[in-house]
Parts: C-alpha cells; sequence; structure tokens
C-alpha cells in the first residue's frame, strides 16, 4: 500500500457519491446558468431600474428619458408637476426644458445620470447620420510607451539593482523608429465601424483610437471576469476536499487509515493528488476552450495549491459542518480579495502584480510576463500553501482529528509539533512563518491603497509590526504555555534572540527571491529592505520585549507582551519613513 | 409546536457557541470592503478631483506644434511645456520630465476634415492614467467646440436642458452603494442561511444523530422547523446590524422595516430550498456542490428583471418605493408556500 493506493480510493470514494442523478441535475442547473447568463449579457443587468423618479411636463422628453432603466418618469401639467415635486418622492422635475433640482445626494446624483442619458441619446442619434466628419470630427490616436514603472513617486531607499535598471533603459537611446512604426499603421481613417467597436471595447482594452469622450485610462474589467472562469472551478474543488476530510472526520473512517503503516504525510498527500490533478485539468481544459497561453495554468497551480491547503486545514480544524462552512467562506473570500482585488489594477499600477491573476490578465491580453514577476507574485503561494499542508499533517491524528478541541488548541498543537520536530525551532518557526506574514502584510498594501498615503503608510507600519511580532512570538509563546522549556530570564532572552535571528535571516532569503519594484517604495522600507545592521538588532530586541513580557506577566499576558514589541518596532519603522509621513 | 422553538433554541446556542456568527460578520465586512474599496478606487481613476490625496496633483503634458486645440489645453489645469519637435518631447518623456505628449494638429474647426490628434502616454503607469484623466477635459471641451461649429450642417440639433447653479455631481457612489452594496449585505445572511440549514442537517444525519433525535418526543417535522427557523431568524437580525451600520455611515436607508421583512421572505425560500436539498441527498459534499449551482443561478437570476429581490431593495433603500413592495414581498411569500408544502410531504428514509 502506498500513496497511490490512498490517491485512487480518494477518487473513487467522491466519484461514487456523485449518483447517475446528481450529475444530470447539475447537467441542467449548469445549461440553466448558461440560459440566465445569456439573457443577463442581451438585456444588460437590471441594477438601479427606476431607481431616480423624475416629473417632466413636455411629453417629448418622455422617449429619450426611456433610453435608460434607471428613470421612473411621470408626465403632468406645469401646476401639477410643481405640486407633485413639492410633496417629495421625485429627485428631479424637468418644466420645459428647465431641470429643478433639490440638494439631496439623490437629487444630484439624479441630475449627474440625467447628463450622461442624454450624452448617450445624442451620440446615437449623431452616429445615425453616417457622416463622421461633422458628428465625431475630433479623433486620438493613442500612443501607448513603454517606461521604466515607478512604484510610488516618492522612494526613500532605492536598492542598487533597482537604480541600475533604471540607469540601463535611461541610457538607452529612444526609441524613435518603433514609435514611427507606430504611427504608420494608424494612418488609416477612423469610420464608424471604428467607433461602434470603440463603444464596445472600452474601458477593456488599451485604446489606441478614441474620441476625447471615450478616452479613458484602460481597466481590464473583462479580463479579471475571464479569469474569475479559471478560478471558478477551484473553489468548487476546494470544497470537495475540505468534505470528504471532514466528512471522514465526523464519521470517523479516517481511524482505520491512520493504524495502516503510512505517515500522516503520505495520507494527506494520497488525498491531495487527485483533487490537485482535477483542479489543474480543469483549468487547462478552461485554458484550451478560452484561448489562452499553457503557461496560465503554471501560474494557477499555485493558486490552486493555496485553496487547497487552507481548504484541508480548515477541514482538520473545523468542530462541526457550520464552523467549516464558515472558515471556508471567510478564508475564500479572504483570498478572492487578495488575487483579484489587485489585478483590477492590472496595466496601471506595479503593485497590481502582487497577484497571480494580473500575469492571466498579462497573457489574456498577451502581453509579456517576466520570470521576475512570476517569482514576486507566486513565491508567497507556493511558502504559504506548503506550510499550511506542513502544519496541518502535523495534527492530522487521532487526537486532533477525533476530538472536539477547539481551534486555538489544534493551532498551539502544530506549532508544537513543529518545536518537536525541527531542530533550532524557534529559529526556524520564524521562518516557516515569515510568508504568511508577509502575505498579510501584501494584502494590507493593497487595502491601504485607497487611504490617503500618509495615512495608509501610519496605519501599515503598526499593523505590519503587529503581524510581525506575532509571528515571531508565538512560539516562544507555545514553549512556556506549554512548559516545553522552563519558563527563565536565560531562556526568555535566548528564545527572543533565536526568533528575532530566524525572522530576520528569513526575510533576507525571501527577498532575494522576489525582489522587485516594491524595494524602492515607502512600504518596502518599512518591510525592512535595506539597511542590515538595524533590523536584525531590532528584530531581536522586540522580540526579547515580548518574551521577557511573558517571562514575568505569564502567558496569559501574552497580548500586552505583544502589542509592547510592536509599539518598539513600529516606533523603529516609523522613525525610517519620517520624511514621508511628516516632512 | 414547543418542540420547535427547543430545538431552534439548541441551534442558535450552538451557533453562538461556535462563533460562527461572528466569522460570518467579519466575511461580510470583507466582502463590503472589497466592494467598496473597488468602486472607491476605480471612480477615483475616473474622477480628477479625487486625486488630490495624491502628492502630484497636476500632469506635466508637452505640446507639439500650434493650433485651436492649443487654448484649451492651456486653460485647463495642466502644465504645459512647448516643443519645437516632437523627438525632442518624447526626448523628455522617456526621462521622466513630463507623463505625455500631445501633437496639436493643423486643421481647425471650420474645416470638413477630421481632426486627428496624436497622444503618447507612458504604458502600463499610474501616471499615465492621471495624464489621461487630466486631458480628457480639454479634449472633450474641444470636441463640443468643433461639433458645435460643424454638426448644425447637417441639421443635427442637440437635446438642450439647462439648470440654475451645476452643482458638482457625480452618481458613481450613489448607484454603487444603493444598487450594490445594500442588495449584497442584505442578501449575503441569505445565502449563508441556506448554506447554514444544510451543515446542520447533514451533520446530524453523518453523525447519526438524528436517530436519536428521532426517539426523542419531536418529530421529524419539528425538528425541520426548529432547525429552518434558527437559519431564518439569523438573517433579519444581520441584515439589521448592516443597515444600521450603514445608517451610522451617513447613507439614508430608507423603507428598513419593508427591507427587512422582504430579507426575510426571502430567507425563507433560501432556507426551504436548502433542507429540500439537504434532506433528498443526505451528505453534505453533494447537498453545498448543488445548493452552490443553484445559488448561482438565482444569483444570476435576480438580475434578470426589474421587480427582482435585488433591485427591489435598491429601491426600497433609496426610497424609490414604498408600501407598493409589500404586494411583491407578498407575491415572494406565496412563492414559498409550494416549496414548503413540497418539503413536508419528504420522508427521511
Amino acid at each position: 500500500m502506498d500513496l497511490l493506493t490512498i490517491s485512487k480510493w480518494e477518487f473513487r470514494k467522491t466519484r461514487l457519491s456523485f449518483s447517475l442523478k446528481t450529475r444530470v441535475l447539475s447537467v441542467i442547473i449548469l445549461i440553466l446558468i448558461g440560459a440566465a447568463s445569456f439573457f443577463v449579457s442581451q438585456s444588460g443587468l437590471h441594477i438601479n431600474d427606476n431607481i431616480y423618479r423624475v416629473i417632466v411636463t413636455d411629453p417629448a422628453l418622455l422617449p429619450i428619458l426611456k433610453t435608460d432603466d434607471k428613470f421612473d418618469v411621470f408626465v403632468a401639467k406645469e401646476p401639477d408637476a410643481r405640486y407633485m415635486f413639492k410633496q417629495g418622492g421625485f429627485d428631479i422635475l424637468i418644466i420645459g426644458n428647465k431641470i429643478i433640482h433639490s440638494d439631496s445626494q439623490k437629487s444630484i446624483s439624479a441630475l449627474d445620470a440625467l447628463d450622461k442619458t442624454i450624452k448617450k441619446y445624442d451620440e446615437a442619434r449623431l452616429l445615425s447620420y453616417n457622416d463622421l466628419n461633422d458628428t465625431f470630427p475630433v479623433w486620438l490616436n493613442v500612443k501607448n510607451i513603454e517606461r521604466v514603472q515607478s512604484f510610488q513617486p516618492v522612494p526613500i531607499q532605492k536598492l542598487p539593482e533597482f537604480e541600475k535598471g533604471k540607469e540601463n533603459t535611461a541610457d538607452a537611446p529612444i526609441e524613435k523608429p518603433a514609435v514611427e512604426k507606430v504611427v504608420s499603421e494608424n494612418t488609416q481613417l477612423p469610420s464608424i465601424k471604428d467607433f461602434t467597436e470603440l463603444k464596445k471595447s472600452s474601458p477593456l482594452q488599451e485604446q489606441t483610437l478614441a474620441t476625447p469622450s471615450h478616452f479613458n485610462p484602460p481597466i481590464p474589467f473583462k479580463s479579471v471576469v475571464l479569469s474569475f472562469i479559471f478560478i471558478f472551478p477551484i473553489y468548487f474543488i476546494a470544497q470537495f476536499f475540505s468534505s470528504s476530510i471532514m466528512e471522514e472526520r465526523v464519521k470517523r473512517k479516517g481511524e482505520l487509515l491512520l493504524v495502516s503503516p503510512l505517515s500522516s504525510s503520505q495520507i494527506v498527500l494520497g488525498k491531495l493528488l487527485p483533487y490537485l490533478l482535477i483542479t489543474l485539468v480543469m483549468v487547462a481544459g478552461m485554458t484550451l476552450k478560452l484561448g489562452g497561453s499553457p503557461w496560465i495554468i503554471l501560474i494557477l497551480l499555485p493558486v490552486s495549491l493555496m485553496f487547497l491547503s487552507t481548504a484541508f486545514f480548515g477541514a482538520i480544524i473545523a468542530r462541526s459542518f457550520k464552523e467549516l462552512s464558515f472558515v471556508l467562506i471567510f478564508l475564500s473570500v479572504f483570498l478572492s480579495g487578495y488575487i483579484f482585488f489587485p489585478a483590477m489594477f492590472a496595466n496601471i499600477h506595479a503593485i497590481s502584480i502582487i497577484s497571480p491573476i494580473t500575469l492571466v490578465v498579462k497573457m489574456l491580453e498577451n502581453e509579456p510576463v517576466s520570470m521576475s514577476e512570476y517569482l514576486f507574485s507566486t513565491t508567497p503561494f507556493y511558502l504559504v500553501s506548503t506550510l499550511v499542508f506542513m502544519f496541518g499533517i502535523f495534527i492530522y491524528r487521532e487526537e486532533d482529528l477525533f476530538t472536539q478541541k477547539s481551534i486555538k488548541g489544534k493551532l498551539l498543537d502544530s506549532l508544537r509539533e513543529f518545536i518537536a520536530r525541527v531542530p533550532a525551532p524557534l529559529f526556524f518557526l520564524s521562518i516557516a512563518l515569515l510568508p504568511l506574514a508577509f502575505s498579510i502584510q501584501l494584502m494590507l498594501i493593497v487595502l491601504m491603497f485607497n487611504v490617503p498615503l500618509r495615512l495608509g503608510i501610519l496605519f501599515f507600519i503598526v499593523v505590519a509590526a503587529l503581524i510581525e511580532e506575532v509571528v515571531k512570538s508565538v512560539g516562544i509563546y507555545t514553549v512556556f504555555s506549554k512548559k516545553i522549556a522552563k519558563v527563565s530570564t536565560a531562556n526568555a532572552l535566548k528564545f527572543g534572540i533565536l526568533s528575532g535571528a530566524g525572522f530576520f535571516v528569513g526575510e533576507k532569503v525571501l527577498l532575494l527571491v522576489v525582489v522587485a519594484s516594491i524595494a524602492g517604495s515607502v512600504f518596502g522600507s518599512v518591510m525592512g529592505i535595506g539597511l542590515l545592521i538595524f533590523p536584525l538588532l531590532l528584530h531581536i530586541s522586540s522580540t526579547t520585549v515580548a518574551s521577557l513580557g511573558m517571562r514575568y506577566l505569564g502567558t496569559k499576558n501574552y497580548l500586552p507582551a505583544v502589542v509592547l514589541a510592536s509599539i518598539i518596532h513600529a516606533s523603529y519603522n516609523l522613525y525610517l519613513v519620517r520624511g514621508v509621513i511628516f516632512g | 409546536m414547543a418542540n420547535t422553538f427547543i430545538i431552534a433554541k439548541k441551534e442558535m446556542n450552538s451557533l453562538f457557541k461556535e462563533r460562527t456568527l461572528i466569522l460570518a460578520i467579519i466575511v461580510q465586512l470583507l466582502i463590503a470592503s472589497f466592494s467598496s474599496l473597488l468602486v472607491v478606487g476605480l471612480a477615483s481613476f475616473f474622477d480628477p478631483s479625487a486625486l488630490s490625496n495624491y502628492d502630484e496633483k497636476v500632469a506635466n503634458v508637452g505640446i507639439v506644434g500650434d493650433g485651436e486645440l492649443r487654448n484649451f489645453i492651456e486653460k485647463s489645469q495642466i502644465n504645459v511645456y512647448h516643443y519645437q519637435d516632437l523627438a525632442s518631447a518624447l526626448s523628455d518623456f522617456d526621462n521622466n520630465k513630463i507623463d505625455g505628449v500631445v501633437v496639436i494638429p493643423s486643421g481647425n474647426a471650420s474645416g470638413r476634415d477630421l481632426i486627428r490628434i496624436d497622444v503618447y502616454l507612458p504604458k502600463s503607469d499610474i501616471r499615465g492614467t492621471f495624464v489621461t484623466l487630466q486631458l480628457k477635459k480639454p479634449l472633450e471641451d474641444y470636441e463640443n467646440y468643433v461639433r458645435d461649429i460643424r454638426s448644425p450642417r447637417i441639421g443635427f440639433e442637440p437635446v438642450s436642458l439647462y439648470v440654475d447653479a451645476v452643482p458638482k455631481k457625480t452618481s458613481t457612489y450613489f448607484e454603487f452603494i444603493y444598487g450594490i452594496l445594500i442588495p449584497l449585505l442584505v442578501f449575503t445572511p441569505v445565502f449563508i442561511s441556506g448554506g447554514l440549514i444544510i451543515d446542520m442537517f447533514t451533520e446530524e444525519l453523518e453523525r447519526k444523530t438524528m436517530e436519536l433525535l428521532l426517539v426523542s418526543p419531536a418529530s421529524f417535522g419539528e425538528i425541520l422547523d426548529g432547525k429552518m427557523l434558527t437559519a431564518v431568524l439569523i438573517v433579519p437580525l444581520q441584515t439589521f446590524l448592516w443597515l444600521a451600520l450603514v445608517s451610522f455611515n451617513g447613507v439614508a436607508v430608507n423603507n428598513i422595516a419593508i427591507i427587512l421583512l422582504l430579507a426575510g421572505i426571502i430567507a425563507v425560500i433560501v432556507v426551504v430550498l436548502g433542507a429540500i436539498i439537504a434532506v433528498k441527498y443526505k451528505k453534505r459534499l453533494i447537498a453545498q456542490y448543488l445548493y452552490s449551482l443553484i445559488l448561482i443561478l438565482m444569483f444570476l437570476a435576480g438580475y434578470l428583471f426589474a421587480d427582482s429581490p435585488f433591485n427591489l431593495v435598491t429601491r426600497l433603500s433609496a426610497g424609490a418605493i414604498g408600501t407598493e413592495a409589500l404586494a411583491y414581498c407578498a407575491a415572494y411569500a406565496a412563492l414559498s408556500i409550494p416549496l414548503y408544502v413540497y418539503l413536508k410531504r419528504m420522508k427521511i428514509a
């Protein structure tokens, strides 16, 4: 009996759960979904239908306003109309061709919607003249020229590599021939067809030809929606994986496997294998059908691993189906946010490459993806999913699978296993947990992007410090609270130094792999890129504070101890970026 | 009946004990923050006034050539630099001194030919977005200027409405908040409850605790009702919490009572549907899978027509409809009756 046997069993078990009836039913529902999405794409989404109430006195306005479903239009004679408007419940009153509105938010936004509707209506009429020279006389030839991307306008510490790259391109001769080529490509006159295509395509792709009113920055909505279709099977398969694991726990069938000669890692990997393969096959099928590059599969591999690993871990720590559902919904919402939100800003901002989906979007738009971009966005996924599997496997055993231990208890159990199995555990635990901290920090950067820059950095510094301090001290907490080592001052100092140094080493190694444009930014300097000796001292001293705090206050005061450490950590980082925040 | 309440109380306790509800609320908070981030982020790209948050407020644009357009660009807020020829402008562009180059064409408004303008922008760069937005206004003004001169030639008359004192206006935020955010906050608890009833049910079946429950004085129907009652009742509770939070943030939500009623009624439909699936398929894996498929279908269907629950919530919360919506509530309530009757006739075998 080996790993593959487990895979075969697992595959057969899940397949058998799908009776013929279930399969037929799911095909029927899928067809209905297809039909519904066809109707939606035909008639458009009915969002905001009849949200604005308008009274007009001129019946000729009725057909114009009716071109937009947002308006609920009433026609009345002038005195009645004025009376009705005064009574409330209406947003806009149009007497003849004079618009009367109130100061409410809704009325003002109705005014804007009215503006847009009329613009659209006029444009449609202009188009029907079939005379471009007199109706759409101004055209823009837009040429997007590659320049060195800058992450932020105010980099304070740049890595040498980053600056070098910049100089190189600056020194390179301007590629005039390329520019001229673009010009020559676009010399044919625009036609009505160009305009209708413009309306259809914007704002999906980078524009090369546009009228001023359709001149918009590129936002890759379509590609993001398309990449959602790629991710979709991954959600479902991760659900099946967790359901299967949970079912074995609930029905206690898994006990038999545990007494077999196989190790728990073999059992878990054996079970994982069929789900991973099916995911990849489905992704490959989608890629083939939608005509994407095969590299998309390679980009989605770490994403699949991430969803499967969290689904597995969720199934191990949950106490009931309900809890599992909520844990999984929570994790998938969080992960989806992490991967889809930055992708919306593909082609707009360099930060978007933290998400692998951005790379998928780029590939769908036939843009090149570099190896360093791949490493930058996928390394955290590979590392975190490996980590999650590892911790899950640690507690894949009788006492954690078939008892009603709390989630916190199980998390501590897996940490304890790590400490028992690995030499110099506290040093390596900091390293192992680092990708997790790194990913959460990247997520934070994304969230901070819409807050005013200074406030965003301030908040980021404080939370990032807290995350790092928790990661560094959680091992010490486990050691002290489970009484694995003696709670003494000497030990507290020793653990603090080990843990802090481990984090420092891990950070530098990780950065070697993923050094990218982010290193030159304000956020990068907060994440400890740059000077070497101070970060080392900082990591050690702040962790030692937390460790000593637990030594003297006891482990039940873990929270105040770690908060104190974070304050020290955050003040150092604040000092580093003082120029940006206060200057 | 009394047994129903005992079951409901037991389920409610376990929900609070496992702190699952707290996770549910965090999930919604995440959804809300993601979607609002998305709209605020994207809307701020289209609304240059929102850019004042950033350090660089004004775009630096190079202009090559002379013509009517020049005045329009110079009048706008853009910093304009004049260049003799395209090559020197592009060289400054490449050295990041300017972020865009506009080549002004010689044609003018009174002519008959198309006016073609070459615009050079940085590719894949946030500054390209800024420049695009700041150039859009003068370019659009110019387009309107040319069109005003030319379109009378073919006898076109634009729709003209006028308003005193045009306020600074955008409909993006308003339509997002009422059209997407509020319906999402109202219906996420409904969808969660549908999954919840499946979990409650399949767990009892798979752990074989249902057999124990059945030997108690509670009948199968009462157990069903008790569990469904819990799943339905928590919906208006969560929804109310969200609407209160939204109102607290300065968004006026109208007709809260009717919205809660509608959410409750839709919750009955979804929960009964979840229960039917759970009783029929018994295994969590299959039941949750089918439920998710049906959920997608219902979600899409919700956008298909104007009187769907989604759009009703939009209109109710924005105050575009009032007690008239009660008729729709009644219609949806009527829809749940045959489903409930079907469920009650099912046997647990």
